[in-house]
């Protein structure tokens, strides 16, 4: 692990907290293949659960009577093998990475956040009716204040929607993993009613329920012409980055990653527990919410039902894959992205059904999470310390 | 063409494979004194072959399949959903199917099933690209990608199932000389299956239990059942529910919804339930036969869709997707495509197993009440689309 930052009181934005003599200004040879090395066997058991996985799928293909090769080769066909193929895999990927993050984080503070789909969705409502209605209650804006608004206000509506639960478990102990998934509902069935009723899309020939389209200042722009590749994916890329730095380079990170690990230890040590978790789940809900917004911003122009059903949950998986590092969750992100972007190539060219990319996901999932298992069948050398995602009960 | 392209590169993969491995065995070997031992490096490398010929194996399937073929080919798009899901996208896959069986020259059926609304698009394109002559998009939420498609695609011909568009500000073009809509006159079907079981009802209690009236085919349904009723029995009573409470992606995958709403209108007395709305309408159907009542289902003959309900389904007010289908895929090769709207046939569906308790005397009536919906002289009175409140 890298040099800690010191606990709660040091100055914040400090890159190097701890004191220049001890950290030398070029790391080390020793430090560089040691980091190497880490980062190597880190990889590994992911890497390996993906290959077992499509190994397995393949022979699930084959017992279907299809033939794989032609299934992976149509999937890396639709997935990758041009332009527009790697477009739409970075459309997909650009959720599943905000979502992935929002996951992790919560990992990182011992808490399994189930409720990023509900995090989501309201974001991705408020972002949407920021999107459309602003304009109409305060006059036309510029894009440069108006789409900072529309992603903010997605960003806070799911940050305040993951703070419930967290309050919920500071205050009485009760566990997130239930009132995540209970808030899930609450909030898909609200955002039902609303894009049912009050906000949905009053043209005639609508039959949808979904709001109007956003406004022109609302929009990220598109990367490219012609693909639907947009802005939101440097925003996703840039949340990743701040999400490593913010745990592993603030005071704030360090104290949600100590409650993480042991919550009598931080409370001894003096760190407010309590604050910290809730904290740590709003910070996620944000991320979950931010997702949304994006989604809104960059691709669709409005919410729909419907739309992104399962990025919350698919980011439970990616959280997994990625050891729960932040830095990870981009890779493991692209990897899903380009499985669920695959899948219509490789349904069309080999007649295998899109569910094959369901058991894929769980089978890659199963692999990542019975790590002996992997080891063992690529003899690998056992783990350390095992990674713990979440706790029981206080 | 196909087994030829991937054959060709299966050779050069595994050789690409062996060097790959050997590089990564070498630099693990310098680098991490951990991996020296050759049994921890032989699933590596083996692993590490199968990727790369999995990988080069792709760039061969991409190239041989990248013409198209000769013949006639029909493409099918489903909307979120699966090809057997006994309703829609059933019926008009097997109208596909039925086409290439009956119609010479059809060389090519395929289906792409929808996850996710995003991918409409992407799903459509996939046929468009590998230029098919007839691509069939399935249900109401493709109208707006499927009008984009045939914009694009002006020489293939794009049949819409269940999808209405007007011309107007997003739809300046409509109607597409290569787009034809198939319709149906549900408040006609609903309108039979409503005066069937104002009819046969013995309770004087007749439910319907419907995904949302915000989507106009159930709507039409709903309120032509409505209708039905009161024109053949203006004394019964009618328990009506729309699944209004949830979304589009829910209301209509809730048989548990649909069979406890069955249940609560049989306690409110109903012997008859209409059921209407994919799985929701399906699960009703399967709850008020369990209770021992009867059940009229919808879209397709339901006696064969839902065996679970078999000893109890009366009839199913259909719409004849499955011909429409074949008609137009027929026109589309045959040179008399017909842009724009089509309205398909709606019938009531065959009593099978209650046909004896069926009398003749109220077969003679529905032929009339059919007679007369066909030529006028009953009109149902349902607006196309529910009346904004």
């Amino acid at each position: 692990m890298p040099a800690e930052p010191s606990p709660p009181p040091p100055p914040p934005a400090a890159p190097a907290p701890v004191s220049p003599l001890l950290r030398p200004v070029f790391p080390s040879s020793e430090r560089v293949v040691g980091a190497l090395q880490t980062a190597l066997a880190a990889l590994a058991v992911p890497v390996l659960a993906v290959v077992t996985a499509l190994l397995v799928g393949g022979a699930i293909i084959a017992l279907a009577g299809r033939d794989p090769l032609l299934a992976y080769a149509a999937l890396w066909e639709g997935c990758c093998a041009s332009p527009r193929a790697l477009s739409e895999t970075l459309v997909w990927a650009t959720p599943y990475i905000f979502t992935g993050l929002a996951v992790a984080l919560a990992f990182h503070g011992g808490l399994f956040n189930i409720g990023a789909e509900g995090q989501l969705a309201l974001g991705a409502l408020v972002a949407a009716w920021l999107g459309y209605a602003l304009p109409g209650l305060a006059g036309p804006l510029p894009a440069a204040v108006h789409l900072p608004l529309v992603l903010l206000g997605g960003t806070l509506a799911g940050a305040a929607w993951g703070a419930i639960p967290g309050w919920l478990k500071a205050r009485t102990g009760a566990h997130e993993v239930i009132n995540t998934i209970m808030l899930n509902y609450v909030a898909l069935l609200a955002v039902s009613y609303l894009l049912n009723g009050p906000l949905r899309d009053p043209s005639p020939l609508n039959v949808i329920a979904r709001t109007p389209e956003i406004a022109l200042s609302a929009r990220l722009p598109r990367l490219a012409p012609d693909l639907r590749l947009h802005a939101g994916l440097l925003l996703a890329l840039l949340a990743a980055a701040a999400v490593w730095w913010g745990l592993y380079r603030t005071p704030l990170g360090f104290a949600i990653r100590a409650v993480g690990a042991n919550p009598a230890a931080a409370r001894t040590a003096g760190m407010p527990v309590g604050g910290l978790v809730v904290a740590a789940l709003a910070l996620s809900g944000a991320l979950a919410g931010l997702a949304g917004a994006v989604e809104v911003a960059g691709l669709n122009y409005r919410h729909e039902l419907g739309f992104s059903l399962g990025y919350g949950f698919d980011a439970i998986a990616i959280a997994l894959l990625a050891r729960v590092h932040p830095l990870g969750v981009v890779p493991a992100a692209l990897l899903l992205g380009a499985l669920r972007n695959g899948a219509a190539r490789m349904q069309f060219l080999a007649s295998v059904p899109v569910d094959l990319v369901v058991v894929l996901e769980g089978l890659i999932l199963l692999f990542v999470a019975a790590e002996v298992l992997v080891r063992r069948l690529y003899r690998l050398p056992p783990a350390g310390a095992p990674l713990v995602f979440t706790r029981g009960w206080r | 063409m196909q087994t030829r392209g991937v054959g060709r590169t299966t050779g050069s993969g595994v050789g690409h494979g062996r060097s790959g491995a050997a590089r990564a065995a070498r630099g693990r070997r310098s680098g991490a004194a951990r991996a020296a031992r050759g049994r921890r490096i032989a699933p590596f490398v083996l692993a590490l072959a199968l990727v790369s010929l999995l990988v080069l194996a792709a760039c061969g399937g991409a190239r041989g399949t990248a013409q198209g073929g000769p013949g006639f080919r029909v493409g099918l798009v489903t909307d979120v959903g699966k090809i057997d899901d006994r309703s829609f996208n059933q019926s008009v896959w097997e109208g596909v199917q039925q086409a290439q069986r009956e119609v010479p020259g059809i060389t090519e059926t395929k289906y792409i099933e929808t996850t996710d609304p995003k991918d409409y698009e992407k799903n459509i394109q996939q046929f468009t690209d590998a230029g098919y002559d007839v691509v069939v998009t399935v249900g109401f939420a493709l109208a707006e990608a499927t009008y984009q498609a045939a914009k694009r695609s002006p020489a293939i011909r794009f049949i819409g199932v269940e999808q209405v568009l007007a011309k107007d500000d997003q739809h300046p073009d409509w109607p597409l000389p290569n787009l034809v809509g198939i319709t149906f006159e549900d408040d006609k079907a609903g309108f039979l299956a409503g005066a069937l079981a104002g009819l046969v009802t013995r309770s004087g209690t007749v439910g319907a239990v419907l995904a949302t009236d915000a989507v106009p085919p159930v709507y039409r349904f709903g309120e032509g059942f409505r209708a039905g009723v009161r024109h053949a029995n203006p004394a019964a009573q009618l328990v009506v529910a729309y699944h209004n409470d949830v979304g589009l992606d829910r209301t209509f995958s809730d048989p548990e919804w649909g069979k406890t709403t069955a249940y609560s209108q049989i306690d409110r007395g109903a012997d008859i339930v209409f059921g209407a709305g994919g799985k929701t309408g399906n699960g009703a159907l399967i709850g008020a036969v369990e209770r021992g009542k009867w059940a009229i289902g919808v879209d397709a003959d339901q006696y064969y869709t839902v065996p679970e309900a078999q000893k109890g389904l009366l009839s199913s007010a259909m719409k004849l997707l499955t011909p429409a289908t074949v008609h137009l895929v027929r026109a589309a090769k045959e040179g008399s495509f017909p842009p724009g709207l089509f309205t398909g046939d709606v019938a009531l569906a065959p009593f099978h197993d209650l046909d004896g308790q069926v009398s003749a005397d109220v077969k003679g009536r529905l032929a009339e009440i059919q007679r007369g919906l066909t030529d006028g002289a009953i009109k149902t009175g349902v607006p196309a689309v529910k009346p904004a409140s």
